[in-house]
């Protein structure tokens, strides 16, 4: 797994000091879809071999929730942005 | 039934007694000071953050986003607590952390070389600079961790993880003979 992750708040930080709380992304179902949408969502993840987005919580820094992208494979990290700017640019 | 309400420090039963003299590499334990948590509401973090700066006997420490840790070294909790109310109003949400922080001081000429055995930062000087301050992971305990001088670093620590830091502290600094004691 990717040992260093440059917060965008805290800077280069061991893997240690984060929870990494899973795919970032998965899009919430409206309230009105259908239970099939909402079994989706909450319980099937894909496992994937390459680049994935992560949320990667900060436990032991910031505290603020990230998304990481990063491959599986090679350990490379591609990018680390605040979960709330990530957020924000999904919705725009 | 009556009981006796005792305000005891977190080390106390740690560093009561303790000799004075003080090794090259110390650890001073700060008995009474005045800490509080300062988080802005969204949008006014610049504003806080100016206001709080501009007060000379205020320490602010970088926590994340809009929050920090505010240390006084003059007030009382309390008198902390009413200055910060006057000077952030309700652009921020201030808790009091005097009795739920400890704060240690680590100085001396190998306090890089210790604190580098549990701290996953790169402590020099051209990384962490001067007035510096940041949340890190020293071994397991999550401390907030600031340089106020070339050798001289400052931790806060939740008070109920002080005892396993501070064990941890003297641990890593026993081969540099590191002493502690309360500061006053
Ligand atoms: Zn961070």
């Amino acid at each position: 797994m990717a040992s260093l992750i440059t917060c965008p708040h805290c800077g280069v930080r061991p893997k240690e000091e984060f929870a990494v709380r899973g795919d970032a992304s998965l899009i919430r179902p409206a309230s009105s879809a259908s239970d099939a949408a909402w079994h989706d969502y909450v319980y099937v993840r894909v496992n994937p071999r390459g680049r994935t987005l992560e949320h990667w919580h900060h436990v032991a820094g910031c505290r603020r929730f990230l998304v990481v992208e990063r491959d599986t494979v090679t350990h490379e990290v591609y990018s680390v942005v605040d979960g709330a700017a990530a957020a924000r640019e999904v919705r725009r | 039934m009556v009981r006796d309400y005792n305000n005891r420090h977190a080390l106390d039963q740690k560093l009561r007694g303790t000799p004075k003299p003080a090794n090259a590499d110390h650890l001073e334990v700060g008995h009474w000071q005045a800490i509080a948590t300062v988080l802005a509401s969204v949008g006014l973090e610049a504003a806080v953050e100016r206001a709080l700066s501009s007060t000379p006997d205020l320490s602010l420490r970088y926590c994340g986003p809009g929050e920090w840790l505010v240390v006084s070294g003059v007030d009382t909790p309390l008198g902390l607590m009413r200055r910060l109310d006057m000077l952030c109003g309700t652009q921020a949400h201030v808790v009091d952390q005097s009795d739920g922080r400890v704060l240690m001081r680590l100085s001396g000429p190998s306090a890089r070389q210790i604190l580098a055995k549990g701290i996953g930062v790169d402590l020099h000087p051209s990384a962490f600079a001067l007035g510096g301050s940041t949340n890190v992971l020293c071994g397991h305990i999550a401390v907030n961790l600031s340089r106020i001088g070339e050798d001289v670093f400052e931790l806060i620590v939740s008070r109920s993880f002080a005892e396993s830091l501070f064990e941890d502290l003297m641990t890593m600094g026993r081969p540099f003979d590191l002493s502690a004691a309360f500061s006053d």
